[in-house]
């Protein structure tokens, strides 16, 4: 299998902005997540709670329309969900109006026991209605192009 | 002293412990070790600063780096900035004879890691292209090695004469000290853990709970 060009491909695409979306944040949406979690503290459960707000990871499940960029190079390889990742930067509360934007934050490669793999992390970064930043989500994207020795 | 030569922290992509939580892992488990060195992948952690660890729970706290090759990775002890220029810490595929001979040049240690690992390790690579010359000692213990791995690794480093030490590899708090390296001399800081390296006087040791 042909190795990727990572140097030109991330030359081209970081940082590059390919998609946004907006989202609504109801109430029963958030109350979902949480009990979906397992979350128990009433700050994420209750919404009569003083300070209740989405779960930590609710921003995790909002996406926009694409993925990557529509001409993004295809890699070869086995596709694997490397998970997502969450920064909390301010509390979102019922009713926000999200505003996200989704970029390439960073392609790396590396070696394990499966062989080689290309990692691909698409950032999407959340603003609210009064545009400050509440939440920032990386998603690794992994492809394992197979090598041997 | 018993150190852990190879563990991997939070700065580690795919690392999830924090250092001082391997602390607390350390002395609330009594795990016998002296302290322990990060061997964060693919970089050079130049700006983390643990020496408030080491004084709070009275273990070394040292800093190395595990960067890939074309035969597979290695750690590197003794990091500095000659080194840190003579080849790209982020590749994948450098050159494992180039990253021997910049190691010593620049007064750094390096040595094959889990080189019994099917397929990636160093010995697998060995059965393909033939030895390279410049290994001098290998990881013979890791802790993430799954069955067969570490046997191998000690049977075809014993052939090659390679010196052999041990390493958690671990990526969690709780598999910190599972293989380690015990030295003969004392070692306060990446200096000593250098010279006591090139100098041979240490061996791997298993300190994993009998199941």
């Amino acid at each position: 299998m042909t190795k990727p060009d990572l140097d030109a491909i991330k030359a081209e695409w970081i940082g590059t902005e390919f998609d946004h979306a907006n989202f609504t944040i109801k109430v029963e949406d958030m109350v979902n997540w949480a009990e979906a979690c397992g979350e128990t503290d009433p700050r994420f459960t209750d919404p009569e709670h003083d300070d209740f707000q989405a779960h930590p990871g609710f921003t995790t499940h909002l996406v926009t329309r694409r993925v990557l960029p529509e001409e993004f190079p295809k890699i070869q390889g086995r596709g694997i969900d490397g998970g997502k990742s969450v920064e909390v930067l301010a509390p979102v509360r019922v009713g926000d109006e999200l505003r996200a934007s989704a970029t390439i934050a960073d392609i790396y490669d590396k070696t394990g026991r499966s062989g080689t793999m290309v990692f691909i992390v698409q950032r999407m970064s959340f603003v609210n209605q009064n545009d400050e930043p509440v939440s920032t989500v990386d998603w690794k994207m992994i492809r394992n192009v197979v090598d041997q020795a | 002293m018993i150190l852990d030569l190879h563990t991997h922290s939070i700065r580690s992509d795919d690392g999830r412990a924090k250092v001082g939580n391997y602390c607390q892992w350390i002395r609330k488990k009594q795990i016998p070790l002296d302290g322990f060195v990060l061997t964060e992948h693919r970089q050079w952690d130049d700006s983390s600063d643990y020496r408030h660890l080491e004084d709070e729970y009275g273990l070394v706290i040292l800093k190395a780096s595990e960067v890939e090759t074309d035969y597979g990775h290695v750690l590197v002890f003794g990091v500095n900035d000659d080194l840190v220029n003579s080849f790209d810490f982020a590749k994948i595929d450098n050159p494992l004879p180039e990253v021997l001979e910049a190691a010593e040049r620049c007064g750094a240690f390096a040595a094959p890691c889990h080189p019994g690992r099917k397929n990636v390790g160093l010995f697998a690579h060995y059965d393909v292209k033939g030895p390279v010359e410049g290994v001098h000692t290998v990881e013979v213990l890791n802790g993430g090695s799954i069955p067969g791995e570490d046997e191998l690794s000690v049977e075809r480093a014993a052939e090659h004469g390679y010196r052999s030490f041990g390493g958690s590899d671990s990526h969690i708090v709780s598999r910190i000290g599972f293989c380690a390296t015990e030295f003969e001399d004392n070692i306060g800081d990446i200096d000593d853990l250098v010279a006591a390296l090139q100098g041979g006087r240490f061996a791997a040791v298993n300190l994993r709970e009998p199941v």
